[in-house]
């Protein structure tokens, strides 16, 4: 498994290259420069190429990939060519945000979508599950950030319980669960949805096993078939799965953190467009790479871990 | 085990939420700490440099951290009042202009001056210097040629080139762009990249803190010589969502916010509790630029056809008529001093439009009998660009010109614009007076790529034969008299001499003009009448703002 790992972590450099070298591409492709998007209607053409100028994008293309190339492999990430704020300073900032967002939400897609899946498969074609079945539906087909919209109004306008804007003092766990329980939520229900219906059909695949009838033939009560010989077997693929989801949230946590107006890598990400700002899109995207490889990586690993079967060659 | 974890769970995660439940605004809580919240429509400031501040955003932060010698008088902003000078005097000639500064006022502390600075000529002069610099301003062309001198420690002597009138000289030392006072040990001992994100002036309010893409934070500056400010803290944040903004307010979290520029969305938000909605002016002008220097629009009647396909009234109604009216000079709204009124364009006889007849003969004169089609680059931005274009195009097609309008991002539209790449060119802005407006969008000089000092000419008018005879036009001799013409009346005279001519050319189709609105709570009270704020866009924050028991 180690050597697995270390050989994963290297094939991964090239994809992390190959994602750079694009990223700095498609952002010069876009028409605009932000010098221009600093400066804003009022400025004249000279003042456009000063700061053109002082912001280091009179050099020719080539001259910043290699530059931008250089202190990436030293570690160093740059400064905002807008504000010139450290880049790195900017993602240590927002990045424990963003992480608590998506963890909270993968963590409530558990607590909620396993109990949830557990009831529509023991009640099969019950109330119960065509309630969860709609439920689940509603959950993936409902944008988050929506969602997040009419959570807002519901808790924070009519009832005036959490608040709408920012993400809280770090440090202040009270100001930070109170910003965070919408945004959680908002997302969490998402998952909630993928869990319910993995949970679902994944326990009655294992319900309809050999052994589960033989288990019930031998006169265990149902309680110990259902969570002692059925539920752990039905788990792997949901725990190991949440890996995947992981990386889906963080895209949709783009939108929440908008929505929301929480600090966090996307809306990092969101402003950098709008702005034209090369090097903070830049090292957020590799970032972003950065995390889908660990993650894809991880959740590799936790399969076999989980089940040992798995072998890794 | 599993069975009791997996009901466990669940009820911790509802208790842990009721147990994060609170009042989120208090309102005795908000006057008790008079901490004033202002959301933007943006993601991020830009700098918080003065002298390169230039969105509405980075406007609205400065404005309260710095002075100028004179100042506009907040919410009315017609006449110049001292400000960090006492007095002025202007010599016969109008060449050479002298100001007393006020004594005792101190810079905001920075590291190793807990305590600032007092501000004397050497500041004043340094600051005039920086302003004129291009490699650090960009208003730098506003003060070419022009020598700042000091006078002793609280005497600051200004000699131009040429004699200016007033109106036109105090606008660059007034608190607004090139005109605001920054501090030289600060600056000298930090570098200007240290200052773009730490900015250290004499204003009512200092700089505090600043988190990326969140919000600026602004203390009260407690020794301001207007006295102490009302609030303790002006918070600054960056939302680009308008519906988070809308939830803020009405949930009481942000007291102002930058909305949309429509009507139906203000009446919307108008019903909120407590809120209240008052336009703004100065107004921004939108208008229309045809690229003369390429066809279909270097021919007059093509541009004469869509002139009159145009219904000005329509598109002001499309928009709101609470904050949109139509315009009929190619520059600023009436009443600013040498905009057109209606009566006036239409005794010249430039009003082209509303007459799809007409329009659809000049067409078929210009050899487009069968219709125009072509593609217009827009902007995305709503109210000022995609929205009245929207209803420009609808009007367009009934002379049967088939414009497709191809939305792109703001910033991409500054720079595709600049290159040529659309034939009409709709552009909102806002400029101090006529002559800015005549120098930068119609002097030849400034005709993008093409001219000596390459700016916003989009039309290329200036370089072209505009009007067929075979010569190339211009007014350039007109702005340039009118520019040091000293008897303001004349000076009206010739702004508006030249805007005839730029109208008859049809080098321009001026549109309408949109006031602006922030709505706020109505227990702000922001120390003045709100009638026009030209500096930030956006209802400025002073030293008598303050949040009122409610």
């Amino acid at each position: 498994m180690f050597n697995y790992a270390v050989r994963r972590i290297f094939q991964s450099i090239p994809i992390l290259f190959i994602v750079f070298t694009l990223v700095f591409v498609i952002v010069r492709v876009l028409p605009g420069d932000p010098a221009t998007a600093a400066l804003g209607d009022y400025a004249s053409q000279a003042a456009v190429e000063s700061l053109r100028k002082s912001m280091g994008l009179d050099v020719p293309l080539w001259q910043q990939y290699l530059r931008f190339l250089g202190s990436l492999l030293r570690g160093d990430l740059g400064n905002s060519i807008i504000t010139g704020y450290p880049v790195s300073s900017q993602i240590v900032n927002v990045l424990p945000y963003t992480l608590q967002l998506t963890f909270s939400a993968i963590i409530l897609g558990y607590i909620f979508g396993i109990p949830l899946g557990i009831s529509a498969a023991v009640k099969r074609n019950s109330f119960v599950d065509y309630f969860n079945r709609v439920f689940s539906l509603i959950g993936l087909s409902i944008p988050a950030f929506y969602l997040g919209i009419l959570l807002m109004y519901l808790f924070s306008i009519k009832l005036r319980w959490f608040p709408v804007v920012g993400g809280g003092e770090l440090w202040s766990l009270g100001s930070n669960l109170r910003h965070l329980f919408l945004p959680a939520l908002s997302l969490g229900l998402v998952m909630t949805a993928y869990i319910t219906r993995m949970t679902r059909s994944s326990l009655l695949n294992v319900l309809m096993e050999d052994y589960i009838r033989t288990a019930r033939s031998k006169g265990i009560p149902e309680k110990i078939v259902l969570f002692k010989h059925s539920l752990r077997n039905a788990l792997i693929p949901i725990v190991a799965l949440g890996g995947l989801y992981a990386v889906v949230l963080i895209g949709s946590s783009v939108m929440i953190e908008i929505v929301f107006s929480r600090p966090g890598l996307g809306s990092l990400m969101v402003g950098a467009i709008k702005q034209r700002d090369y090097t903070t899109l830049q090292s957020v995207m590799v970032l972003y790479a950065l995390i889908v490889v660990a993650l894809n990586l991880v959740t590799d690993l936790i399969y076999g871990w989980i089940d040992p079967r798995i072998q890794y060659k | 085990m599993l069975k009791r974890l997996i009901l466990f769970l669940p009820a911790l995660f509802v208790a842990m939420g009721l147990a994060c439940v609170s009042d989120i605004t208090a309102s005795e809580k908000l006057a008790q700490e008079q901490i004033l919240n202002i959301a933007f429509d943006a993601g991020d400031l830009q700098t918080l440099d003065p002298h390169r501040a230039a969105s509405t955003q980075d406007r609205s932060t400065v404005d309260p951290i710095f002075n100028g010698l004179v100042r506009y008088t907040p919410g009315n902003q017609v006449q110049a009042e001292p400000d960090l000078a006492e007095s002025w005097q202007a010599s016969a000639d109008n060449k050479v202009w002298t100001f007393q500064l006020r004594k005792g006022v101190f810079f905001h502390p920075f590291p190793d001056h807990p305590k600032g600075y007092e501000l004397t000529s050497e500041d004043v002069i340094y600051s005039f210097q920086r302003a004129a610099d291009p490699e650090v301003s960009s208003y730098a062309g506003e003060y070419s040629g022009i020598i700042f001198e000091a006078d002793g420690p609280y005497k600051v002597r200004i000699t131009l080139e040429q004699p200016m009138s007033e109106i036109l000289f105090l606008a660059k030392v007034a608190n607004y762009a090139g005109g605001f006072i920054v501090p030289k040990k600060v600056i000298e001992a930090n570098g200007n990249d240290w200052f773009k994100l730490n900015p250290v002036g004499t204003g009512p309010f200092a700089f505090k803190s600043y988190q990326p893409r969140q919000k600026v934070v602004l203390g009260a500056n407690d020794n301001y010589f207007r006295g102490k400010p009302y609030l303790r803290e002006v918070v600054i944040r960056y939302m680009t969502s308008v519906s988070s903004r809308e939830l803020g307010l009405q949930s009481g979290e942000l007291q102002i916010i930058e909305g949309l520029k429509e009507d139906k969305w203000l009446e919307k938000v108008a019903t909120f509790p407590d809120v209240v909605i008052k336009p703004f002016g100065p107004c921004e002008t939108q208008m229309l630029f045809f690229n003369m220097g390429t066809a279909p629009f270097n021919d007059i009647r093509v541009r004469k056809a869509f002139s009159y396909a145009v219904n000005r009234e329509e598109v002001a109604a499309f928009m709101g008529k609470g904050l949109a009216v139509p315009i009929y000079s190619p520059t600023l709204a009436p009443p600013a001093p040498g905009a057109m009124t209606k009566a006036e364009a239409e005794k010249a006889g430039i009003v082209y439009e509303n007459n799809i007849a007409e329009a659809k003969n000049l067409l078929a004169d210009a050899g487009f009998a069968k219709g125009l089609k072509f593609e217009a680059i827009v902007s995305e931005m709503e109210s000022s660009y995609r929205k009245p274009m929207i209803a420009i195009q609808a009007q367009a097609r009934k002379a049967g010109i088939d414009m497709q309008l191809k939305v792109v991002d703001h910033s991409a539209f500054h720079g595709l614009i600049r290159q040529d790449a659309s034939p009409i060119v709709y552009y909102a802005s806002w400029r101090p007076d006529v002559n800015v407006y005549l120098t930068r969008f119609f002097h030849s000089d400034s005709v993008i790529g093409k001219g000596k000092k390459p700016d916003t000419n989009f039309s290329h008018y200036g370089l072209v034969d505009a009007n067929g005879d075979g010569k190339v036009d211009n007014v350039d001799e007109l702005i340039e008299q009118a520019r040091w013409e000293l008897d303001a009346q004349k000076q009206i005279g010739m702004w508006k001499d030249a805007q005839i001519k730029i109208l008859q050319d049809v080098a321009a189709v001026p549109i309408i003009r949109l006031m602006y609105a922030f709505p706020m709570k109505s227990y702000v009270d922001l120390g003045y009448d709100l009638e026009f704020s030209w500096q930030t866009y956006s209802p400025q924050i002073n030293e008598k703002t303050r949040i009122l028991a409610h």
